[in-house]
């Protein structure tokens, strides 16, 4: 009854493979696209092959996009939101792991309702706001709104973790003569910086990969990020760049899908300790 | 030394309360504000106009075309991608030769921003050169290449498909998070009782996963009903409003067309029914999280309480 | 070193009250053991001394000084917890130096008392190590390490035996009472295993539900149990009880239990006739008779545990357990004779459960 685990593999991937072959698609096309000679784009019937790497597109495309300036964009904004939210989530997702407090549980139902509120449905109110504050066309404005839509996943992150470093740990190091802060600094912190990381990493990654609030916000070319220089190529243009595109998406997503492959065991073990809970 | 412990706790959530209230809870009340007014192109409030916005929004068939759009995007996008997902988990989360890098596989849609997914995909179905068509003519599944989006009913289909396989491995995640938290025992005990693999399947599989199962129905229909990349990108609502779907019908008339009344009044409608299935989950993990409590007990410690 | 007086110390989370004012005097140099099933409260006292849990009303007094609201770090308290709590993150040395690190000692004097407490619990080679890297009762000697480099006043321990195996664990035990007899730290030990507070302690204070039953040294508990629960609780296998009248009879007072069986009393007592009584026997208290003597009881099970037998009987009814260092040839279904020695036997009034 019991299959040989060669036979049960085989069966798998088997299986499997049709959904891969839908995934990989994109990136394959992205490639073959980037790579192409600019007239090779065109040409009918469309087919998979092509003359010749083409790999100066690359070159092309950051010269004659503002690709460089969106990068800068990009990075701006995602190190800095995920700071913020970093900042702001630690203390209190340490409350919430160690302390019982009056409010505790509505505290996590309004972070729950936020993490539910997808910036669309607020998009024109977060607009007025920011022009209030005349932070339009400013990217501090996308700082502070990713900040506040990812805390709620932070927040919940880091207090799953937080709940697996023993309370005992640091109840020994008050017995040890430790007050709150040397215990925070020399016992707590060093053991919760993996879950920091992987945390800020996600955060990272949530913010640079944002769309509808950046298009909102920036209005002009230079204060662009990725995704929306990358929109502005093809969006209500007569003729679009295929190629440049795509190179632009390709050195856009792959860093990132790289660092995400690594990290997406921790985000189902996170999964598993309670982030769903 | 105690009032000082008592007034930590709080201490440390304020500022991140202080941030969620200024950045998500004041563009609420602000939306509340504006749909009851009157507003011109550039934002000022002009004079009180009650429910003349929601008036106006019922009275446009537009609305109900996006309405109706919504639902079946959201109804065919999370019912495609539980049906795919939790196969997908049930595999990866047997042991198999390649299992780390098939996860990774899966998984990689996740990591891509819907914009970048839906420019490649918008390239990969372009009728001229896209090579989806190349690769099904290669096939001999069609003889002509196809214009994918150049009609409504077909686009939206197409994006309907890249919506499920943009969801499939935050689901399978998931599921993939339950399937773990199974009890091994009970498979055993299951198989020493003479249960096949369907049986273990129908009888203790799908039961104990069906706390996900909703889990994941409830924060799949919030993403979903709220997406706007994949359609804004691959057809902005087009052709001739053919694939709008609420919220980009929301994005036109506020950013396209400076209806920012009526735009107002869709956002706050889209807040309740968003408010409605976050009540709806809030109460499913406290299920959960009762359920779990029960078997999760420590164990001894008077301290608990 | 210090006494510990705890006095009238309630506890209470919200509504629920988990101790209902406990008063225990707790000498220099003694070892005491908090003992009782769990959820009886023992394990919050301790975590009240240690400072990590309010006082919800009462007072504890280290060294005649009150410590309500001192926080943990200046009680001078050191602590073993169950899990043994080391830090992950720091060598062997390191964790048995934290301490001393806090207080600014310098590294010479570290080493040292680093060093001569390793000696002690046998760890030199493992210094460099990191926790991860030993063995539960390695991990169980470097947390008594860590707190016996400190010349605390007072050590606690958390059940510190419980994650270890059987064998480790009596080991362990013998362990911490040599170091005791030597150190003389003042020392109170949570535990829920009666044996090892039985072993250990120099005195026992048996808790259930929030109060304390009886306090008193091993054999005080052991001969003389206050109650039913105290009776029930210390001992294994546990007191066998049979409930009765007391009743005059030509052989002096007896207890005559339910179905008529009459059982042998102490003469001098504190009962009435015709009162409900509990009439408890220790297993190894039984002795076997013939002829008229002593009461018939029908053999159920036998269970040598090499030294003695175990015989489970049944006797006026109950299902009784005795104890015997003859191997006597019995079988399921023989009927023997089971006789009490009214020295032995104890009696408790059935209403209330206070030893007459």
């Amino acid at each position: 009854m019991m299959m040989s685990r060669l036979k049960k593999s085989i069966l798998y991937w088997v299986l499997l493979s049709p959904l891969m072959i839908v995934i990989l698609f994109p990136f394959g096309l992205m490639f073959v696209t980037a790579v192409r000679p600019r007239d090779e784009l065109f040409v009918y019937p469309p087919r998979w092959t092509f003359s010749e790497f083409h790999w100066g597109n690359f070159v092309d495309m950051w010269g004659k996009t503002n690709f460089g300036g969106a990068l800068l964009n990009s990075l701006y904004v995602s190190v800095s939101s995920t700071a913020l939210a970093l900042v702001l989530s630690i203390p209190a997702a340490y409350a919430l792991s160690r302390h019982r407090f009056r409010g505790k549980g509505s505290y996590r139902n309004f972070l729950l309702m936020t993490q539910m509120m997808s910036p669309i449905v607020l998009v024109l109110g977060l607009f007025r706001l920011m022009v209030q504050f005349g932070l339009v066309n400013n990217l501090n404005s996308l700082v502070l709104t990713y900040a506040a839509f990812n805390m709620a996943f932070t927040i919940w992150m880091l207090q799953s973790y937080f709940n697996t470093i023993p309370r005992e740990l640091e109840e020994a190091s008050w017995m040890d003569g430790a007050n709150h802060f040397v215990s925070l600094t020399k016992i707590f912190l060093p053991l919760a910086v993996p879950a920091m990381v992987v945390t800020g990493i996600f955060s990272f990654i949530n913010s640079w990969n944002e769309f509808v609030l950046a298009l909102t916000m920036i209005r002009s070319t230079e204060n662009y990020t990725l995704p929306v220089q990358i929109f502005a190529q093809v969006a209500g243009r007569y003729q679009i760049e295929w190629h440049h595109v795509m190179a632009g998406t390709v050195l856009a997503t792959v860093p990132v899908a790289i660092v995400f492959s690594w990290l997406q065991r921790y985000l189902i073990r996170g999964m598993a300790l309670g982030a769903v809970k | 030394m105690k009032s000082a412990l008592r007034s930590t706790p709080l201490l440390m959530i304020l500022p991140s309360l202080g941030l969620a209230m200024f950045v998500i809870g004041y563009p609420i009340v602000d939306l509340a504000w504006t749909s009851l007014h009157e507003v011109s192109r550039f934002g000022q409030l002009r004079d009180f106009a009650g429910l003349y916005n929601f008036t106006d929004v019922f009275g446009e068939p537009l609305f109900y075309e996006s309405l109706w759009r919504t639902i079946i995007w959201t109804v065919a996008v999370v019912g495609g991608t539980l049906l795919i997902s939790l196969p997908v988990a049930l595999v990866l989360n047997d042991d198999f030769i390649g299992r780390s890098l098939a996860r990774v596989i899966i998984m990689l849609p996740w990591a891509i921003s819907l914009t970048m997914t839906a420019v490649v995909w918008r390239w990969g179905l372009n009728g001229r050169a896209g090579l989806l068509n190349a690769t099904l003519m290669d096939l001999h599944v069609i003889a002509e290449p196809i214009e994918w989006l150049a009609t409504a009913p077909l686009a939206f289909t197409a994006e309907i498909l890249i919506g499920i396989l943009v969801s499939i491995p935050f689901t399978t995640t998931i599921f993939l998070g339950g399937l773990s938290s199974l009890p091994q025992d009970s498979y055993e005990a299951s198989v020493v009782d003479g249960a096949t693999g369907w049986d273990q399947f129908r009888y203790i599989t799908l039961p104990l996963m069906k706390p996900f199962i909703n889990i994941a129905i409830v924060l799949n229909v919030i993403y979903v009903f709220n997406s706007l990349p994949i359609i804004w990108v691959m057809t902005e609502g087009g052709p001739a409003n053919g694939t709008d779907i609420l919220v980009t019908y929301l994005y036109k008339l506020a950013f396209r067309f400076g209806q920012l009344g009526k735009a107002s009044a869709i956002s706050l409608i889209m807040f309740g029914v968003l408010l409605i299935f976050t009540a709806l989950y809030v109460v499913m993990v406290m299920r959960a999280e009762t359920d779990s409590t029960v078997d999760g007990e420590h164990k001894d410690d008077d301290v608990a309480a | 070193m210090a006494s510990v007086e705890i006095r009238g110390v309630e506890k209470a989370f919200g509504a629920a009250k988990i101790l209902h004012g406990v008063s225990i005097d707790i000498k220099d140099q003694e070892f005491v053991v908090l003992v009782g099933p769990s959820g009886c409260g023992k394990s919050t006292l301790l975590r009240m001394i240690a400072g990590l849990e309010s006082i919800s009303k009462g007072e504890i007094a280290i060294g005649s000084k009150v410590i309500n609201k001192v926080p943990p770090k200046d009680r001078d308290i050191a602590m073993v917890f169950q899990n043994y709590a080391l830090y992950p993150h720091m060598s062997v040395f390191d964790n048995i130096g934290f301490s001393l690190k806090l207080r600014k000692r310098t590294k010479g004097e570290i080493a040292s008392r680093v060093q001569e407490a390793a000696e002690i619990l046998n760890l030199q080679k493992y210094l460099q190590r990191s926790p991860r890297q030993l063995s539960g009762g390695q991990r169980q000697r470097v947390a008594m390490g860590r707190a016996l480099v400190r010349d605390a006043q007072v050590f606690l321990y958390d059940e510190p035996l419980s994650n270890l195996d059987a064998k480790l664990r009596v080991t362990m035990r013998t362990e911490i009472k040599a170091l005791h007899q030597r150190l003389k730290t003042t020392s109170v030990y949570v535990t829920h295993d009666q044996i090892e507070a039985l072993t250990m302690a120099d005195r026992i204070v048996v808790m259930n539900a929030g109060r304390v039953e009886q306090v008193g040294t091993p054999l005080q508990l052991y001969d003389t149990p206050a109650n039913l629960f105290v009776a029930d609780f210390i001992g294994s296998p546990s007191m066998n009880f049979i409930e009765g009248t007391l009743a005059r009879s030509d052989i002096g007072v007896v207890v005559e239990a339910v179905d008529g069986t009459r059982l042998a009393a102490p003469q001098e007592f504190g009962g009435r006739e015709g009162q409900k009584v509990v009439y408890g026997v220790r297993p190894e208290h039984f002795s076997l008779a013939t002829g008229d003597a002593g009461s018939e009881a029908v053999v159920e099970v036998v269970e040598p545990t090499g030294a003695n037998i175990e015989v489970f009987a049944t006797l006026a009814a109950e299902r009784v357990c005795a104890i015997f260092n003859q191997r006597h040839p019995f079988k399921p279904g023989d009927k023997i004779r089971l006789a009490t020695d009214p020295d032995h036997v104890h009696l408790f009034d059935a209403a209330t459960g206070v030893r007459l």
